[in-house]
């Protein structure tokens, strides 16, 4: 069978390529028939993946040892789910899925926008095609995942820390993001190539972005929680590297989406856009590119690989490529419409725009700085926590105050008097809030003073949002306020889906303030019947028990928790040898998290060092407020799907729009 | 094996049937071009695109009065030159 | 109120301007990272640098009491110098003889000290180009 998967990447790769040539003839040639083909062989290419994606699966499903991906990432006493999920757990297999998200991407795009747009959907399908010419390239010359072996007689198995349900469902969510992000690129290059200056692909693209944003940010917190509760250091970001390389497009994906809107709602921008959207791509090609390499020193950190090189080609190439598009079609692009004031929401927009690329840039220096120092000077350099914390807060405040002040400030100019009574409640509150904590201790860190401040004032304002617009529509309509109020959300989806997910990031910073700011940490050996006591809680070491399971030797440490003296029970926290062949066994920590629903505090234990005389090495960890983080998530993916609902009403309008000016659009 | 080399060679046929459909659905058609965006299609686009900002900017400026998010000064200050833009957008349109 | 030229470009112009300040300012304050070290090239160097290695032999002592202590080759030249570490704080779970870690401190009269805490290990292979060990 692995004939079968080698072959349907060479007939991958020789459609695509067909796509990118005769797609690119036809549209510069106007040949219909040519175009349709091309287009045709992209959604067939669809197909030739999902036949390899096929075949690699049921290797794995089969335990089939023959393959030496199967064998190197699986085994046979690995359950099936993740089996499956081993799919991704390596190189080869996590390209082969990269390639998957991405031909599914491109039929389903070309497909769906088949009669509308005809004269950007021509450029898009060599482009499009262009991407995929390169993954499937990279998997049949470079890493192919279906090389044989003679079959042992059991796999490698699945890295234990690995099988676990954030950790199998992060790397799909991510892929979903990144590669989601190559068809607003796609279609950005499309408008370019086809002369087009309207907004027609942004139009045509907002659910892309949105959803391929979403899936990003998602991907990213299911990572982090991984991070937290498995490999259990008490944290769940580490500026890593490879984490950053999730977090730059991100930034970039955010930029965007707000850019878009000063585009739709005032003409402006239109370069900025452009550029916005490649950088977007080309990032998450780079964030691909930091995680495979091997060239940076990272926890995450692969041997050298032969794929780099051809990476950075790639990615060179794509840089390369939009930026002559753009530079070619900037006198097109030029906008005759101004900043009317600085006290606008496009000039707040502009400002978050600028905070937020100033973020994406200095982590991305923060990533290139030790591979460029390393290949210029010949030393290397690391650049630690203490650049990054310095940058995310003197960017990341400033961006976090923003969010209250945009949705309170009208388009193209508002006056100060009146700002200064849109303001008033929430900076009022804001500034309550502020001497209530700074009363209640949290003047402790200068920083989380000021993130706790800024929530407060952004949450106020969110909040008088809804209450303003509530009370005008029931003004209008008469309805009660439930009704009122959902007929309001319902008739400005991303107006009001865009304010919860605001919701959400100020979430998270309360919780990301929380947890590392107002933190506290005890650490100490204890003998049974010892305890520690940190932030109110104590913690008394009880028994050591061991168990032995055809996996691993597990021994586990029981403590028994109680809070300013009542008793909250017991928990477990210990340590796992798994038994696999080497030197040493691997072993993984198993730390004992006690959530406190209530104030979305966590009580965490980390076994650190398991004594042969029985004493344990415990440190023990009060994480405030750190629950809001995976809260944050759920209210963010509440604000997409509000975002992205269907709007009819939107819908007829644009299709009148484009349908009056006639476009190529009607059916044939 | 040999249903490896079945399922190839049934995915090849396909792949190649698709490809080469558009031609064989239309040997010979009356018209090969593909339809362009001409300039007075792209100028009419731009009007349509103008016009439907102005009006919903004047939309937009309704409902910010409303909430309360603009005051009386500066709502006069910018409903008559948005409705003259939306006027003269509409207007465009129309010639 | 017409506007000859745009504030937007004067916006963005200051706002590079002002980022570009920070950044200088920050990197030469605090410097633009630690120098990432070979155990070959230690020698001679003070000041707290990055080490970079893989442990070699077995590693003696306790980090929460007295210090962990092991020593540390290149990771590329498996002839080459070791250098003694001395380790105290928390251990990651991965550490192993054989296993390549990275930890910041500085060389003190032959041993290389380190600050605690700050011991980061490598996972074991992911995208790997060779073969874990099978069963």
């Amino acid at each position: 069978m692995a004939e079968l998967g080698r072959a349907a990447l060479v007939v991958t790769l020789g459609l695509c390529l067909y796509a990118v040539v005769a797609g690119s003839y036809a549209a510069s040639r106007r040949r219909r028939r040519l175009a349709l083909s091309a287009r045709n062989a992209l959604i067939a290419a669809f197909g030739s993946t999902l036949v390899a994606a096929a075949v690699l699966a049921a290797g794995f499903l089969r335990s089939d040892f023959s393959l030496t991906y199967v064998a190197d990432h699986s085994n046979r006493s690995l359950s099936g789910v993740y089996k499956l999920s081993a799919f991704w757990g390596g190189q080869e297999g996590s390209l082969l899925l990269w390639l998957l998200i991405l031909t599914g991407y491109a039929a389903l795009a070309v497909w769906i926008n088949r009669n509308r747009t005809r004269d950007l959907v021509v450029w898009v399908t060599p482009v499009l095609a262009g991407i995929a010419v390169g993954f499937s390239f990279l998997l049949v010359v470079v890493a192919s995942p279906f090389a044989v072996q003679a079959p042992p007689l059991d796999g490698a198995g699945l890295n234990p820390s690995l099988q676990n349900p954030y950790m199998m469902s992060h790397p799909p969510f991510l892929y979903l993001g990144y590669v989601g992000l190559a068809v607003p690129f796609a279609f950005a290059m499309g408008a370019l190539l086809s002369g087009r200056t309207d907004e027609r692909w942004i139009v045509a693209t907002r659910r892309w972005t949105l959803i391929a944003w979403t899936a990003l940010g998602i991907g990213q917190l299911l990572g982090s929680h991984w991070a937290y509760v498995e490999v259990g250091w008490g944290g769940y970001y580490a500026w890593d590297p490879v984490e950053n390389a999730a977090l730059m497009p991100f930034l970039a994906a955010t930029a965007f989406l707000h850019s878009v809107m000063i585009q739709e709602k005032r003409g402006m921008l239109k370069v900025w856009n452009v550029v916005l959207v490649a950088l977007a791509f080309c990032l998450s090609l780079f964030g691909t590119f930091l995680t495979r390499s091997g060239v940076v020193n990272s926890i995450h950190s692969f041997s050298q690989s032969d794929i780099g090189p051809w990476f950075l080609a790639f990615i060179v190439i794509a840089v390369v490529f939009s930026t002559t598009l753009i530079v070619w079609r900037l006198p097109l692009l030029r906008s005759t419409t101004r900043l009317e004031s600085l006290v606008s929401r496009e000039a707040v927009f502009l400002y978050n725009n600028l905070l937020l690329v100033a973020l994406c840039l200095t982590i991305l220096w923060g990533v290139a700085w030790p591979i460029l120092s390393e290949a210029v000077r010949g030393t290397s350099v690391v650049v630690g926590r203490p650049y990054y914390d310095f940058f995310l807060r003197i960017f990341g405040l400033p961006l976090l105050l923003l969010m209250g002040v945009g949705p309170l400030i009208a388009w193209r100019r508002a006056s100060l008097r009146g700002l200064g009574r849109t303001f008033l409640w929430p900076f009022v509150i804001s500034l309550v809030t502020g001497v209530v904590l700074l009363v209640l201790g949290a003047g402790s860190s200068i920083p989380g003073l000021i993130a706790y401040t800024f929530s407060a004032f952004v949450l106020a304002a969110i909040g008088l949002e809804f209450v303003r617009g509530t009370r005008a529509r029931r003004a209008l309509s008469s309805e009660s306020w439930p009704g009122a109020f959902a007929s309001l959300i319902g008739r400005n989806r991303r107006r009001y889906g865009g304010y919860v997910v605001h919701v959400a990031i100020v979430l998270l910073a309360i919780g990301i303030a929380g947890s590392s700011a107002y933190d506290s940490v005890v650490e100490g050996k204890l003998s049974p019947g010892q305890s520690l006591a940190v932030s109110g809680y104590t913690v008394t070491f009880q028994k050591l028990t061991e168990r032995d399971t055809p996996h691993a030797a597990e021994v586990r440490a029981h403590v028994a928790v109680s809070r300013n003296g009542k008793d909250l029970g017991t928990m477990e926290a210990g340590k796992n040898s798994y038994k696999i062949a080497g030197p040493a066994p691997q072993v993984s920590s198993e730390v004992g998290i006690r959530t406190n629903y209530l104030t979305g505090e966590d009580l965490f234990v980390i076994p650190e060092q398991v004594n042969d005389d029985g004493t344990v090495y415990f440190r023990i960890f009060v994480k405030p407020l750190v629950n809001l983080i995976w809260l944050a998530g759920l209210v963010f993916l509440l604000g997409s799907v509000i975002a992205l609902w269907p709007d009819a009403r939107e819908q007829r309008r644009l299709a009148v729009r484009y349908d009056e000016a006639g476009s190529p659009a009607r059916g044939q | 094996m040999s249903l490896a080399i079945l399922l190839g060679a049934a995915l090849a046929v396909v792949c190649v049937v698709l490809v080469a459909l558009p031609f064989l659905r239309e040997p010979d058609p009356a018209s090969d071009e593909l339809d362009e965006l001409t300039p007075e299609r792209r100028q009419r686009l731009a009007l349509a695109e103008e016009r439907d900002r102005a009006l919903a900017a004047l939309k937009e400026l309704e409902a910010d009065h409303r909430a309360g998010r603009i005051n009386d000064e500066d709502y006069r200050a910018s409903i008559g030159p948005l409705r003259r833009e939306a006027a003269e957008a509409l207007r465009a349109l129309d010639r | 109120m017409a506007r000859k030229r745009s504030p937007a470009r004067l916006v963005i112009a200051l706002s590079i301007a002002a980022v570009l300040a920070v950044f200088l300012l920050y990197t030469s304050i605090a410097g633009g990272g630690t120098p990432s070290v070979k155990p070959s090239e230690l020698a001679g160097r003070t000041g707290t640098v990055s080490l970079v290695g893989r442990v070699v032999g077995k590693p003696t002592g306790d980090s929460h009491a007295g210090g962990l202590r092991f020593r540390l080759r290149d990771v590329k030249d498996p002839t080459g110098k070791t250098v003694a570490v001395v380790y105290t704080g928390s251990v990651p779970d991965l550490f192993a003889t054989g296993r390549d870690v990275v930890i910041d401190g500085k060389l003190e009269n032959g041993t290389f000290v380190a600050e605690p805490g700050t011991m980061v290990t490598k996972c074991p292979s992911k995208y790997s180009a060779t073969k874990p060990a099978a069963q």
